[in-house]
């Protein structure tokens, strides 16, 4: 197995054409979130608040100062790793949903590693850090990985109940076995080592050199998925695993080998979070970043670079929304009513557009039948 | 020992299981037509959230239950005018649903009622307990066969009921075939649409229900996300009975009896470990029954 993976890696260098979003399908999006900004609008009317002042509110909370945009850059982060991390799995046609057990996993191994070693130079810790969540995450996703491509398990609910397990997991050992001795943190490991910490790039802010790491990680994603014979394999297995299995693709180890890859990406987001912001575990580190990820990713159709933006504008949504409740006073969650509409409209979107089409033929030919009798 | 292990483990056992019996007997129907349906999760947190709203205001279980049956009604048709209409991804739909109640229910905690986390008010009426007089004085059934919410009974009915509207009527017929053989379906002049309506609509309804019995069964109270994942327990159970809602049934009651064992015994071992519990079975629970039945075919191919 692991011979044919290398040999993958090394099929990296070889170019694949990269496949794009077409354009209609953006006008639909675009069509798609102003839409559901409408309906976001209509809700805050009804509960009388001012639109304009909340949309207001909503974009210079994300957008207004450099403290502001360092956060959402940050939440950009987390969620493209994310939504790359659900993209790498789906090509190849297998649905992580565990990604943020995955992700409490990484974060729970860098943290104990960022504390445990001691002295060895600061980007040593560093780098064994990024190799515990990395291996930490991945294992957790093999286990359902494996539990499909062998057994035929579904993997959308095993995924599902580890989440809850590694959860409770990470809770347990952040209250129990692993509780640090410092006085005033009432839950949470023993901090890191201080050196290894990502250093702010913006202070105040939640941005750190963490983003240089994620996007690393993006790029390779980004290559790999779109550029590289692997993602045209992946892209085969996901699409007919048959048809790539008769062109010579091992389509389970494929599977699995995304698997892998799509919960190492998430064990690295637990880890930049632990060493970028809070310096240590704890169970309020993540607030199911992962599903919000996920979702940016199907919307995008798991196109990579259209995940990373469409991050950006989720995040823009999520940092404003927090401020949009503290200056106009509306409770933030319109905004995930807002973006859930999004995502419904764009779901259904080739239907809309079908029924859409197919009403207009009808007028269409109605309109030319009566021109017809007129004309007669 | 018989600290852990009494009658009350059992009736904990009946009381947990209940939502997750709800909720799956409402995702088996979308299951034997075909759809797989992960949103039962969201439905549930949507009914929980309108049935106290309706008891709250109207000061009666009846227009708690209510409200949470006409939400579990508006959910079943757009479901499936997203999922069969416009022909969208199940599993995106799913997921999607499920981020919309949290952040509908909790939108409308934090509006209507002004609280942030859970709400709970004097004046939000409870479902009824049911006494039942002649079992009452039962030793030890009696205890766990009287005296439940009204819920429990209705989620013992309609087991049965269930069962036998699927398998030995008319209409169950067409709703499996809607699933199995929907083209076969169409040729006999029935159309697999409207089955599959029925469908969806049926597991709304369901889920909102087992959402009612949740936050007024025996909890009196609202708190974000208090489904907590109870709709991916309903769907395994759904998985490992195969739709059968008899053996759903019993997958859903071992469920309980984890989750009512795992409560009692916080006492002895911590919290985290005694939630975990619940979760893994179902995994485990997934796992071998899929084993299990790989094993029946390699002996039919076999033989």
């Amino acid at each position: 197995m692991g011979n044919s993976f290398f040999q993958s890696i090394r099929a990296l260098f070889r170019l694949k054409p990269a496949q794009k979003l077409n354009r209609d399908y953006l006008i639909s999006l675009l069509c798609a979130v102003l839409l559901a900004f409408l309906v976001g609008a209509g809700i805050m009317l009804l509960c009388g608040f001012d639109p304009i002042q909340c949309y207001g509110a909503l974009f210079e909370g994300a957008l207004g100062k450099p403290r502001a945009i360092g956060n959402t850059l940050a939440k950009a982060m987390t969620l493209a790793l994310c939504g790359l991390a659900m993209s790498v799995a789906a090509k190849a046609g297998i649905f992580n949903v565990g990604g943020e057990g995955q992700l409490f996993m990484g974060a729970l191994a860098a943290a104990v590693v960022g504390a445990q070693v001691k002295g060895a130079p600061a980007w040593v810790v560093v780098i064994l850090a990024l190799l515990a969540s990395l291996l930490a995450g991945g294992l957790y996703a093999w286990v359902p990985g494996a539990m499909k491509v062998y057994w035929k398990v579904d993997e959308v609910i095993t995924t599902i109940m580890l989440n809850s397990v590694a959860t409770f997991f990470c809770s347990y050992m952040a209250n129990g076995p692993l509780k640090t001795t410092e006085k005033g943190i009432a839950s949470g490991t023993a901090s890191i080592m201080k050196e290894a910490g990502f250093a702010k790039l913006i202070p105040l802010s939640n941005l750190t050199t963490a983003i240089l790491f994620a996007a690393a990680a993006a790029l390779f994603t980004w290559y790999l998925m779109t550029r590289s014979s692997v993602g045209f394999e992946m892209k085969l297995t996901g699409d007919n695993d048959r048809f790539a299995a008769y062109g010579g693709i091992s389509a389970k180890k494929l599977m699995l080998w995304s698997m892998v890859l799509s919960g190492a990406i998430c064990g690295l987001t637990g880890m930049l979070e632990v060493f970028g912001l809070h310096k240590r575990f704890m169970t309020t580190l993540s607030n199911e970043f992962y599903f919000d990820g996920m979702l940016v990713a199907m919307i995008m159709r798991y196109q990579p670079f259209g995940v990373i933006l469409m991050s950006l504008f989720f995040a823009v949504l999520n940092i404003g929304s927090r401020s949009m409740e503290l200056s106009a006073g509306i409770s933030s969650e319109v905004i995930l009513i807002v973006q859930s509409i999004i995502i419904f409209f764009m779901a259904a979107e080739g239907g809309i557009r079908t029924a859409l089409q197919n009403r207009s033929a009808i007028r269409k030919a109605r309109r030319e039948a009566k021109a017809k009798e007129a004309g007669v | 020992m018989s600290e852990i292990f009494n009658v009350l483990l059992l009736q904990n056992t009946l009381r947990t299981a209940t939502p997750v019996v709800l909720a799956a007997l409402g995702c088996l129907m979308t299951q034997h037509v075909n759809i797989t349906n992960i949103g039962i999760d969201g439905m549930m947190l949507i009914g929980a959230f309108f049935a106290v709203l309706g008891s709250y205001y109207c000061g009666s279980w009846a227009a708690g239950l209510a409200f949470a049956i006409v939400f579990g009604v508006i959910l079943g048709l757009l479901y499936y005018v997203l999922v069969i209409r416009f022909h969208s991804d199940e599993f995106i739909i799913g997921v999607a649903l499920n981020i919309f109640a949290g952040g509908l229910t909790t939108f409308l905690l934090r509006t209507i009622f002004q609280v942030k986390g859970s709400f709970s008010d004097p004046r939000i009426a409870p479902l009824p307990t049911i006494v039942i007089p002649g079992l009452k004085d039962i030793p030890v059934l009696g205890h766990l066969l009287s005296g439940n919410t009204l819920l429990v009974y209705v989620s013992w009915l309609l087991v049965p009921l269930c069962w036998y509207l699927i398998y030995k009527t008319p209409w169950g017929f067409h709703l499996r075939a809607s699933g199995e053989y929907p083209d076969a379906l169409e040729a006999s002049g029935r159309s697999p649409e409207r089955m599959k309506l029925s469908a969806s609509v049926l597991c709304g309804v369901l889920s909102c229900m087992a959402g009612a019995h949740l936050s007024l069964g025996y909890l009196t109270m609202f708190s974000e996300n208090m489904s907590a994942s109870r709709g991916y327990v309903a769907f395994a159970c759904v998985i490992f009975g195969r739709g059968n809602p008899p053996v759903v049934f019993l997958a859903a009651l071992l469920f309980g009896f984890i989750e009512a064992l795992g409560l009692r015994l916080q006492k002895y071992v911590p919290s985290d470990l005694t939630g975990m519990a619940p979760y893994l079975v179902t995994v485990l629970m997934m796992v071998a029954v899929v084993l299990w039945e790989q094993k029946k075919k390699g002996k039919v191919a076999k033989g």
